[in-house]
């Protein structure tokens, strides 16, 4: 089959060494789960020892590569990295964009599953020749940003394309991010599982080529995409980027302020967070992903600000003043952290202080960048921080955990669950914690004719599985979700991606075959490590503080819906179901 | 009047962040938005309809797009992107 090597890279680390061997994949995988998150699902499914701790040296860390990776597509240079996540104890999987992407893909493997623990803190290089692979012992490069790794590594010719942590990696920071070419694959906290390994940076060397069978209808259709990807479907990301949401949600009254106690900032501190506010406070630069025609990287005195992170480290605790902001997501880039998390632990810590259930020297509005750098050290405070807003709110007690804004641990995305019912919905029930990028129900919510205050029973569990369908297809072909408003017939055309590539048929059927079992098979996973339908529930502030237009989640009947949910997905409607006998769910 | 408040791609393309028109149906206040500010045309209205590109809430509260819904005088219509993504 073109488009794929039918094998994967098996890395056993140990000591000051590293072991590699190669392991065939059996054709039907690769029908069966895609690639990208749906591999590495299915990797993680395989190579993660029941119940393992997520940061012990048998957990492994996942690569995952697609398909379409190393194709002249657009937004096609990406890939999936999986985990058990420290921060939830369910599956992890993040994506990542660039240039290391396609160098690793040249590896001539589909994945790479990082297994072990060196004794120091190491380089890894992993070569496409198993006698050049080798590990380097760098102790002196403990507590570098990845950037600065990966500049000196290049600038010294030890490797060109970085795969790296930074200091909150080293430390075991439960959401710390694993970073390349400038981008994170951020939540989760695959950075301290490869901390964990004492793995501080990944190199990567091959000249292997994954082919198309039909490279003349690709190269074709590549054009014809990225003409695509230029039209009004993606102008917002282009022109203005996701930045531009912000003062949007605030006049719509659903932007989370203040640890969600609030849903709106007020339209002149909105207008200072938004795209022209941050252009005011510094210079403004685009920049893209490698092989991307869309352009979405918005950055503003040469630090990247996207919404998710300008809601968390913004308005979720309380700073209205751009300078602030931008160098507190500046800290997130050095240190390594995933910028919600980062944001919403600290909001959280922030009310905690401003209620007097801790004695930190902690507000609303305060500068961020110093306990950023507390917590990627776990220096004082920052120790209980590093940790994550659930197991916060566990040590700190007195009712916290009522406004612990958090799903299966992970911290909540920009989005007030009160005003977005079918969001809220979506965040309950996603696989790996409260969640905007695999269950983006947030679209739900904003179409016409939709009461985003009152989920629709009947339809939420629907329109919910309809946008984690899609998510999990874009995914695992990989194409980026930006590209999605230029793919009108996403399930007709990734089969038609999928068949020019490989030269086996694929059909939209069989696609939506695949991505059912995708979820399946993390949901299954989660199962396994312990999860329960408990978990699938916001916290109570969502039920018993309404907003100001009274607008509240109402406990039964998100239940039910969340049962309904489960339900539509074929469980049982305490969601674990009868065992499935399909091939390739089978356990290690 | 009718106070139309322009966000993120329309405010883009309009190069103005609202606009005053007179009371009406939703069809004819588009219509007369099209004509007040052109770089709207064609991808955000088309043929006084709204496109798939953008929504349009009342006081930021409810999403409409039935043509003869009446905008009464005093209302603020909120015209946005219709890509929520972040």
């Amino acid at each position: 089959m073109r488009g794929n090597f039918g094998q994967i890279l098996l890395v056993d680390l140990h000591g000051d060494r590293v072991h590699v061997e190669r392991a065939a994949l059996p054709e039907s995988v690769y029908s069966d789960y895609i690639g990208g998150v749906g591999l590495g699902a299915y990797l993680l499914w395989h190579y993660a020892p029941k119940h393992v701790h997520p940061l012990a040296p048998e957990a492994p860390l996942i690569y995952s590569f697609s398909p379409l990776l190393g194709s002249p597509l657009t937004t096609t240079a990406k890939f999936a990295l999986l985990c058990k996540s420290p921060l939830t104890g369910r599956i992890c999987d993040g994506l990542s964009s660039s240039r290391f992407a396609l160098a690793a893909r040249r590896l001539g493997v589909d994945a790479v599953v990082i297994r072990g623990a060196l004794a120091r803190l190491s380089h890894l290089h992993l070569d496409e020749d198993p006698a050049r692979c080798r590990v380097t012992p760098c102790p002196e490069l403990a507590g570098w940003s990845a950037a600065a790794v990966a500049e000196l590594f290049q600038r010294t010719g030890v490797g060109r394309h970085v795969s790296a942590i930074g200091p909150a990696g080293e430390a075991l920071v439960r959401y710390a991010t694993v970073s390349n070419d400038g981008r994170h694959a951020g939540r989760g906290g695959a950075g301290a599982v490869l901390g964990a390994k004492r793995v501080k940076a990944i190199t990567v060397r091959g000249v292997a080529v994954p082919g198309a069978a039909d490279p003349a209808a690709l190269q074709l259709r590549a054009r014809e995409l990225a003409l695509r990807s230029q039209g009004v479907t993606t102008d917002k990301y282009r022109r203005l980027g996701t930045a531009s949401n912000l003062e949007t949600f605030d006049r719509l009254q659903i932007l989370p302020v203040r640890n969600f106690q609030g849903v709106s900032l007020g339209k002149a501190a909105a207008r200072r967070l938004a795209p022209e506010g941050l252009a005011a406070a510094a210079a403004h630069t685009r920049e893209s992903c490698a092989g991307c025609t869309i352009g979405c990287d918005h950055r503003y005195g040469g630090t990247r600000m996207e919404y998710e992170t300008q809601f968390a480290l913004g308005p979720l605790c309380g700073v209205e003043d751009p300078a602030r902001l931008l160098a507190a997501a500046a800290a997130c880039d050095e240190l390594g952290l995933d910028t919600i998390s980062a944001g919403g632990t600290l909001a959280f810590a922030m009310e905690c202080a401003e209620k007097g259930l801790v004695d930190w020297p902690l507000r609303f509005g305060d500068e961020l960048a110093p306990w950023l750098a507390r917590i990627a050290r776990r220096e004082g405070p920052g120790d209980s921080l590093a940790e994550g807003t659930r197991r916060l709110a566990a040590a700190i007690g007195q009712g916290s955990a009522a406004f612990a804004c958090h799903v299966k641990g992970l911290e909540l995305p920009g989005y007030e669950p009160r005003a977005m019912q079918t969001m809220a919905l979506g965040l309950c029930v996603a696989s790996r914690g409260a969640d905007h990028n695999r269950s983006s129900a947030y679209q739900a919510d904003l179409r016409p004719g939709v009461d985003r205050w009152h989920a629709d029973p009947a339809r939420a569990p629907a329109l919910v599985i309809e946008t984690e369908d899609l998510a999990a297809l874009l995914d695992s072909l990989i194409l980026c979700k930006f590209l999605r408003g230029a793919v009108p017939e996403p399930w007709r055309e990734g089969a038609e991606l999928l068949t020019m590539v490989t030269g086996v048929a694929h059909d939209a059927d069989a696609l939506h075959r695949a991505v059912a079992r995708i979820a399946e098979l993390r949901h299954r996973f989660n199962l396994r490590e312990g999860w329960t339908i408990a978990e699938d529930r916001l916290p109570d502030r969502f039920y018993d503080e309404p907003l100001a237009d009274g607008a509240a989640l109402e406990r039964g009947g998100l239940a039910a819906q969340v049962a309904a949910y489960h339900a539509a997905r074929g469980r049982g409607a305490d969601g674990a179901g009868p065992p499935i006998h399909e091939p390739g769910l089978t356990g290690p | 009047m009718v106070t139309v408040e322009l966000y993120g791609l329309p405010r883009l393309r309009a190069g103005a962040e609202r606009c005053e028109l007179p009371a009406g149906p939703l069809h004819a206040l588009l219509g007369a938005l099209a004509g007040a500010l052109p770089g709207l045309v064609p991808d955000i209205l088309r043929d006084g309809r709204l496109t798939e590109h953008a929504l349009i809430a009342i006081d930021g509260h409810d999403l409409i797009v039935e043509p003869d819904t009446a905008i009464a005088d005093g209302a603020v219509l909120v015209l946005i992107s219709a890509q929520a993504g972040g």
